[in-house]
């Protein structure tokens, strides 16, 4: 990835046909790497992910670049602006193909569980936990993503997300406990 | 009646008081994400990704995936990958603004063929000029225009004396059975 951090581009988007053989052996493994991954809810097969593969360098060189021409260095790297166009063509590809399906064994226990309607839901009120308290929260309890991901995910040490994690529990528990007679 | 309750589990209690999904989760650019991503979004655009990421799941699997895949060395991608995205982009001739305008006055049926680009003009010509060869050699084997016309004219009197034969010995025989 390192080698894509090199690209000219401008060169790039200019169309030069160096520049842009330059890109795309820099840029295969990953965008191979994020297709591939990316259908394997899918099912799909190998050549799917190479057609899929060739779709997002389609997408990204299409009407004069454009797509490409979108990017901003200031803004994101261009391996993480990759990853995440590579992700969306390839959703946009497998549903163009088919379903998605996933053994039972790795769906969370919370995507299978059936909510009772009667049961009035306890409301968290806004501004109760921190949108990062609330989305740790769900990576961990819905996702049910150990510690370590979630601190990948959020580029903190697995301490930093124990610590919101017991913070923002604590105040559930002392929100409903004030509320409850 | 009893007024302490029995302390439920984390998980639990997260359950009975997580907000559900919203119908309509707020929609975050590919930038905007892999600036977060990044870590690059002052605090105020972090929360605002960090919001839409607890309400929509499938922006979250996206998060947790591409964080993984991000973090880790990747494997090399199949030679195939690389030979047919580089065909996507052609030289820098071809896309010159000069050959635009060569193109455009190249005729209407040029216009109406499909491009294939200088690389396929070439080799198309290249071959129409070799079937041309093996066709000129291959007359000329075989003797030419003028070798073949002596023996079709050959042929065709073979057949000519070959019927006047059969006629005269027919009438010869005729006479001679009358006589």
């Amino acid at each position: 990835m390192n080698e894509l951090n090199q690209i000219d581009l401008r060169s790039l988007v200019a169309g030069h046909k160096r520049a842009w053989d330059a890109f795309v052996q820099a840029a295969s493994p990953l965008i191979h790497a994020v297709v591939r991954r990316s259908l394997g809810a899918y099912r799909l097969g190998d050549d799917d992910v190479l057609d899929a593969t060739q779709d997002v360098f389609v997408r990204l060189c299409a009407n004069d670049f454009r797509l490409l021409k979108t990017y901003d260095p200031a803004r994101a790297g261009l391996s993480t602006w990759l990853a995440v166009v590579a992700r969306s063509a390839a959703i946009d590809f497998a549903r163009r193909r088919r379903q998605p399906t996933a053994p039972i064994d790795d769906v969370p226990e919370a995507a299978l569980a059936i909510e009772d309607r009667h049961v009035e839901k306890l409301k968290i009120p806004e501004g109760l936990l921190t949108e990062r308290q609330t989305l740790i929260l769900r990576c961990l309890y819905e996702e049910e993503r150990d510690v370590a991901e979630v601190a990948q995910l959020l580029k903190v040490d697995a301490q930093t997300i124990r610590s919101t994690h017991h913070k923002a529990l604590l105040r559930l528990r002392e929100h409903f406990r004030e509320r409850t007679p | 009646m009893s007024t302490e309750h029995t302390p439920r589990s984390d998980k639990e209690l997260w359950r009975s008081v997580a907000p559900d999904r919203s119908s309509s989760p707020a929609a975050v650019s590919d930038l905007d994400f892999a600036a977060w991503l990044d870590g690059r979004l002052s605090h105020g655009e972090a929360a605002r990704i960090e919001a839409a990421l607890a309400d929509n799941p499938d922006l979250r699997t996206a998060a947790l995936e591409l964080a993984d895949i991000l973090g880790t060395p990747l494997p090399a991608a199949p030679p195939r990958v690389a030979v047919r995205a580089q065909a996507l982009v052609g030289f820098a001739a071809e896309r010159s603004p000069g050959n635009k305008l060569r193109a455009t006055g190249a005729g209407l049926l040029a216009a109406l063929l499909p491009s294939f680009g200088q690389g396929f003009s070439l080799q198309r010509g290249v071959m129409a000029g070799l079937a041309v060869v093996v066709a000129a050699v291959g007359f000329t084997l075989g003797g030419g225009l003028g070798n073949s016309f002596v023996a079709q004219r050959y042929a065709s009197a073979t057949v000519v004396r070959s019927f006047g034969t059969d006629t005269s010995q027919q009438l010869n025989d005729l006479f001679t059975d009358s006589l």
